[in-house]
């Protein structure tokens, strides 16, 4: 009966109406941000010196704590202070920390000498948990007979120089920069009574290794690359720069992620208007946050609008520690696997690692494949629309002929193809960089099957084009510096448009245009163009590599303190006699 | 005062040699051929060592106020009045060369390249380049000679030792050519033709004064002369002085029969490019000292605002004449043939008013030479 029941029950309600039960959905809703400042106001916990913003949520404040708040206002745990109250401090830590929502913070009580309260604080899994077991817990509870004193006042001190066993422990007396630390990966001990903390370097977060570069390959020459951890990046370079004077500054940036940025120098070297102005620039960038060197590229730059990147980038280690020697700057932010270096001018763009480390001809050779590469890659395409649209004539009648032939049956415009064939070209290397590495490799191959053979069947475009995209994408495949690479792709799609509205006219006007902005830019303080335009003093590494001994000055431009790099004779032994040496003569060749 | 920013004496002279030489490109072979015949190549040298000797006049009249340009010059020494006047005809000056120039170089490029092309489309690129050049100021234009001055120079090279296979040397013969008072007074006549070395006096204090001022000078009109003296000549060499008064540019018809094999041929491409190049750097200077003088007259502290009402005037002057003829007849030979009453005369009756009355620049300002 019942089942009988369910069944009809099932029947009607096919056949009747009911209605929906309303679904709740989710939206955010909109928090006025003066109403939440000013209310953030009221507690003092908040108003920071600008390192932390306020972030529109009012924190409870434990009763422990307004208890306290009215007796001992003295010992207030603040961002400036440091409460001589154990518990006072714990419970700043927990709050700055958002705990206990905040799963990461830990904060492990115990007592040292069976006498003193302490605690260490770090961040789970930032930190290195060998070193924090074995060299400050095991350090601090099995050492008691060390604790003979009695004495009951402040012994961090005594820890400081009798007890902890890790490599690098300083005090610090100010909140911030103890969550500061804590956020670095460090765990901060703390011992009841005092008005410090302990910093104990214990970073211990995963890391890559350190790996063969992925955009500057080279054949002859380090294999080395930057890797995401700011430490390691800052010892490859000191690897190449073995001078007490290589100085490391590290600013924070970003309000809310504060990254950590160290700028490299040679002090002594370096014209320190330069060190002085990155700084500046750095230290005056007020945003939620950097992530990295790209993104700092972006707030420091010269001309936010150039068509060129105005700072190099590289991922290799020596070739920073070499444009460091040139009295450059280097900008390394944490988490980015690569390096800024300012100011720079347009050659050092085309030039590559590889050159210095080969014999000069062989790097001068390199250097005019890359100039010529840069050429083709932004004005072959252009050329092609306008010889085949205005200039016919200047094309040797053959060589007309076979074009000509080629694009009989194809129906479109040349612009057209070009364009076509062009975009389609971008979406293989767009697609190359996005899909996943293992069919990575095939989509090239799809690409060009496609692309070429298949287009060129079909009559969609003409066989000479192919050549002439094909030529300029290896061309653009040439340059070293990928931005730049960039930039030509974005120029490009300029000649082409030009050429095909005016021809070769149009193309030289947009070389002068390009040119023009060019001369107009400065890499911080460095006209783009120099050492050519303005006219700066002969340079012995422009386009034409000289031997490296031959190149006794630094670059004109960055004003270095020591302008010579080496002697006029570097090369001492050819003046010196070998010690085994003898005066050829005649006679030698007697009887041969 | 308005800054122009500094820049050396090899980017001045190479500034300089390219607004002298430009018009190589154009009718200006032509027209000396025509009137001098085979004496044309040397007749140029003459009007060279003309120019040479205003020059030095006029170099005179800036040592003798150092540290001044010719507008602050001429405020001194002929009034507030008279001296903004004589500036004004020096802007209209460069703004009407500056438009016929341009009005040259779009008729040409018509003719040779873009026929079906609407000649506003090629005015307006143009001038697109020259407002931008004008933009970034005297800096950018003198290091856009420099990075243009070395294909523009390779390029004539190129064009000049290509055609050597149709030089014929006994075209130069008679060498007298329409004899020697006829070559004298076109000669002397024509060293308007490199009176744009002028220029510099209105920009003396960005090539760090008088000492630069004459060296680059002279350095510019010598090589500028054998330059265009040797164009001459080539020209003479390849089609004889009856055709070589014909071609619209014999420059391009260089290039265009050089001929080595089926694809070493017609290299007017080359032309093309540095041509452009060289009119950029012409029109663009030029364009730029009209503001500057006009600037520097009226105590205009920016530039920038005027580039438009400017570039404006120039687009007028170019559009005014109606056809090519027009424009090589009126316009080209007035301003080779006569605006050397203009650039020399006027600076030279200042000089002369300055010694009559006495006046001199201060000379605690001659350190800045």
């Amino acid at each position: 009966m019942r089942k009988k029941k369910t069944l009809f029950q099932n029947l009607l309600s096919y056949i009747t109406y009911k209605e929906k039960e309303p679904i709740k959905e989710f939206y955010i809703p909109e928090i006025n941000e003066k109403e939440s400042s000013q209310d953030q106001g009221n507690i003092p916990d908040h108003t920071n010196k600008g390192h932390e913003r306020n972030r529109g949520i009012i924190k409870p404040v434990p009763v422990a704590e307004m208890r306290k708040e009215k007796t001992a206002g003295q010992n207030q745990a603040s961002d400036n202070t440091v409460s001589t109250n154990i518990q006072q401090n714990m419970d700043y830590i927990n709050q700055k920390f958002n705990a206990p929502d905040n799963k990461d913070i830990i904060i492990r009580q115990f007592t040292i000498a069976k006498r003193y309260k302490a605690f260490i604080a770090y961040l789970d899994g930032m930190v290195d948990r060998v070193t924090i077991n074995h060299f400050i817990l095991a350090a601090l509870m099995e050492n008691d007979d060390k604790f003979t004193n009695g004495d009951e006042s402040c012994q961090l001190e005594f820890i400081l120089l009798n007890v902890l066993q890790t490599n690098q422990a300083k005090k610090l007396d100010t909140p911030r920069d103890v969550i500061y630390e804590i956020l670095s990966g460090n765990t901060v001990l703390y011992v009841d009574g005092c008005d410090y903390y302990l910093v104990n370097e214990t970073k211990g977060y995963d890391k890559r290794g350190v790996e063969t570069p992925q955009v500057e390959g080279v054949v002859l020459g380090s294999q080395e690359a930057f890797n995401e951890t700011l430490r390691t990046n800052i010892t490859l370079i000191r690897k190449y720069i073995k001078n007490s004077n290589l100085t490391t500054e590290f600013i924070r940036v970003g309000i809310e992620n504060q990254q950590l940025c160290a700028v490299l120098s040679i002090n002594g070297l370096t014209n320190p208007a330069i060190v002085d102005e990155v700084k500046r620039r750095i230290k005056s960038i007020k945003s939620d946050a950097i992530l990295g060197d790209g993104m700092l590229e972006q707030f420091i730059e010269d001309n936010p609008f150039s068509l060129v990147p105005t700072m190099l980038t590289t991922e290799r280690p020596d070739r920073t520690a070499s444009h460091l020697l040139e009295g450059k700057v280097a900008i390394l932010v944490e988490g980015a696997p690569f390096c800024k270096i300012v100011p720079i001018s347009l050659v050092s763009l085309i030039h590559s690692p590889e050159d210095a480390f080969m014999r000069w001809p062989y790097g001068t050779l390199l250097r005019f494949v890359r100039v010529f590469a840069i050429a083709i890659s932004t004005l072959l395409p252009g050329l092609y629309v306008a010889l085949t649209k205005f200039h016919q004539e200047m094309v040797p009648t053959d060589l007309l002929i076979a074009i000509a032939k080629a694009k009989e049956n194809v129906p479109f415009p040349t612009v057209v193809e070009v364009i076509l064939m062009e975009l389609s070209f971008e979406l293989i290397r767009e697609a190359g960089i996005r899909i996943p590495g293992i069919i990575g490799n095939t989509l090239g191959i799809i690409g060009a099957l496609i692309l070429g053979q298949a287009a060129v069947q079909a009559n969609i475009v003409s066989p000479v084009l192919i050549i002439v995209v094909a030529v300029t994408g290896l061309g653009n495949f040439a340059i070293p510096n990928y931005s730049l690479a960039l930039s030509v792709r974005l120029a490009r799609f300029f000649f082409i448009f030009l050429g095909a509205l005016l021809g070769f006219y149009g193309i030289t006007i947009g070389l002068a245009l390009i040119w023009v902005s060019l001369f107009n830019i400065k890499s911080f303080g460095v006209p783009y163009f120099s050492p050519v335009a303005p006219k700066t003093s002969r340079s012995a590494d422009l386009f034409i590599r000289y031997p490296v001994w031959n190149q006794e000055y630094r670059p004109d431009y960055v004003n270095a303190l020591r302008k010579k790099r080496q002697t006029k004779i570097s090369r001492k032994w050819t003046q010196q006699n070998p010690e085994n040496n003898y005066d050829r003569e005649e006679s030698d060749d007697e009887g041969r | 005062m308005m800054k122009e920013g500094n820049f050396g004496i090899r980017e001045a002279v190479y500034l300089t040699i390219l607004v002298l030489i430009t018009k190589i490109f154009y009718t200006s072979i032509r027209v000396v051929v025509k009137t001098t015949g085979t004496a044309s190549w040397y007749s140029t040298l003459i009007s060279c060592v003309t120019s040479i000797v205003l020059f030095l006049l006029l170099y005179t009249l800036m040592k003798r106020f150092p540290g001044k340009d010719l507008v602050q010059i001429f405020d001194k020494v002929t009034g507030k009045i008279i001296g903004k006047i004589l500036s004004l005809v020096f802007v209209l000056y460069f703004i009407y060369y500056a438009g016929s120039s341009l009005r040259e170089f779009v008729e040409m490029i018509k003719a040779y390249n873009l026929p079906y092309t609407p000649p506003s489309l090629i005015l307006a690129a143009f001038i697109t380049v020259i407002v931008s050049l004008a933009y970034v100021g005297l800096e950018g234009i003198s290091r856009f000679a420099v990075v243009s001055f070395y294909p523009i120079m390779v390029g004539i090279l190129a064009i000049l030792l290509l055609a050597v296979p149709y030089y014929n040397f006994n075209a130069i013969f008679p060498i007298g050519g329409y004899g020697i008072s006829k070559t004298l007074s076109v000669g002397l006549l024509r060293s308007s033709a490199y009176t744009e070395v002028v220029i510099l006096a209105f920009i003396i204090n960005s090539i760090h004064g008088v000492k630069i001022f004459k060296k680059t000078g002279l350095i510019s009109l010598g090589i500028a002369g054998i330059i265009i003296s040797a164009t001459i000549l080539c020209s003479l060499m390849a089609f004889d002085y009856p055709q070589g008064g014909e071609n619209v540019s014999d420059l391009f018809q260089l290039a265009r029969i050089i001929y080595f094999n089926r694809f070493f041929q017609r290299i007017e491409s080359i032309f093309l490019f540095i041509w452009i190049m060289a009119s950029l750097v012409t029109v663009g200077a030029t364009f730029y000292i009209s503001l500057s003088i006009f600037c520097k007259a009226f105590n205009v502290e920016q530039h920038r605002p005027l580039i438009l009402p400017f570039s404006f005037l120039t687009f007028m002057v170019a559009l005014e004449p109606k056809s090519l003829t027009e424009v090589t007849q009126r316009n080209i030979a007035f301003v080779r043939t006569y605006s050397i009453f203009i650039l020399y005369l006027i600076p030279i009756f200042v000089l002369l008013l300055a010694f009559i009355l006495g006046k001199k620049g201060a000379e605690t300002k001659h350190a800045k030479g």
